[in-house]
């Protein structure tokens, strides 16, 4: 069970939170001082030195990160789906 | 034509995105009266600009969502505006920026089409707010935590999402705003851009943007529906968002398309206040 949950669906049933496009960010890291959920995780010894480490943590339907990426590098999945997903899974833990 | 105007842009030299900036800048002190602050020698030397500034509206070019610009104008206390941003211009208008530092046919034909947008804009009639065909009246419960205050409107009619929007019904109609969370997280509101009149909006879809020198907030429509009126006032006194973000900071008002299905997904007093008090402890300790 979640500890948290999202218009009543259990949190981590729900496909949300920021994909990092390699290609174009520059490590500024930005991003993890801005999120305040602790949703990113910077490692400073690895090639990959941003990871995305809490993605239950992202607000869903947040997406203030990407709009303060200077490189534009953090993108987020499809509102619409989203919510259609969230409908179908309370309707499914309804009919249950 | 846009005349008149102190333009501030970020003129980062090592970014496509801030040459162009700085080259919109330009053309515009070429074109008309307007006049540039130099974001360099604004750092050091004050005095002059804050004078153009306080004399002239202010137009903020950032090259990127770093917003350097936007920083600099919060940290003097300026007033915005206006405010671009190339790389999502360029987004818009669907032109790749070069990496190239010089300009090239690209980053000169996204300038022009930049440049006749904004003098467009400036010659678009003012909206003028239409007159409320009804009346809100809001009903307070007040939640302290330390030295801040947050106030949650507990009538009926008004539906929260989790993402700290509200919505009044009546009839067929909403009225759309932010809570007192997202103000005080945020602070002094600098920039308000709306939607625009007639956006068709999908429930949980982007309704206008809030911008503070912290952060830039999505307005995350709770309900779907047709766009029938903004808030003017906003565009040019942001600052009423923390003032009062339920009655004169209000947002947008919609037409609604699915009233019933869209409450499914939304919450009442009771319920936001619960989550609200949640998050203000989460942050805040």
């Amino acid at each position: 069970m979640s500890e948290t949950t999202f218009m009543g669906v259990e949190r981590n049933r729900i496909d949300w939170k920021p994909t990092i496009d390699y290609t174009k960010c520059d490590f500024c890291m930005e991003c993890t001082t801005f999120c305040p959920h602790k949703v990113f995780e910077v490692r400073e010894c690895e090639e990959m030195k941003l990871i995305v480490r809490n993605p239950d943590n992202c607000v869903v339907f947040c997406r203030a990160c990407s709009k303060l990426c200077g490189p534009d590098a953090l993108s987020f999945p499809d509102k619409n789906a989203t919510t259609q997903r969230i409908k179908e899974i309370r309707k499914e833990e309804s009919n249950a | 034509m846009l005349e008149n105007y102190a333009i501030l842009p970020c003129n980062g030299l090592d970014k496509s995105a801030g040459v162009i900036s700085g080259e919109i800048a330009k053309r515009l002190c070429e074109s008309a009266e307007n006049q540039t602050i130099c974001p360099v020698f604004y750092r050091v030397s004050e005095k002059k600009y804050n004078r153009i500034a306080g004399e002239h509206p202010v137009l903020v070019i950032d090259g990127c969502q770093t917003r350097c610009a936007t920083k600099l104008a919060a940290e003097k206390n300026l007033k915005i505006s206006k405010k671009i941003t190339i790389t999502e211009e360029a987004k818009t208008h669907n032109v790749e920026l070069s990496s190239n530092l010089r300009l090239l046919e690209n980053d000169n034909a996204l300038i022009e089409k930049i440049l006749t947008a904004l003098n467009q804009s400036e010659d678009k009639l003012p909206i003028i707010p239409a007159e409320p065909s009804v009346t809100y009246d809001f009903e307070y419960e007040t939640y302290q935590h330390g030295k801040f205050i947050f106030r949650v409107p507990k009538n009926p009619e008004v539906y929260y999402n989790e993402n700290d929007c509200w919505a009044y019904v009546i009839g067929n109609h909403a009225r759309i705003g932010v809570t007192d969370f997202v103000q005080q997280n945020l602070s002094d509101i600098l920039y308000f851009t709306p939607p625009e009149i007639g956006d068709e909006i999908d429930q949980f879809g982007e309704i206008g943007e809030i911008e503070s020198s912290k952060s830039v907030f999505e307005l995350i429509s709770p309900f779907s529906g047709k766009v029938i009126a903004i808030n003017s006032p906003l565009e040019q006194k942001p600052e009423l968002l923390n003032e009062n973000p339920y009655e004169l900071g209000w947002v947008a008002e919609i037409e609604l398309t699915d009233i019933e299905g869209d409450k499914e997904l939304l919450i009442g007093f009771d319920q936001y206040l619960k989550i609200m008090k949640k998050k203000v402890e989460d942050l805040n300790g």
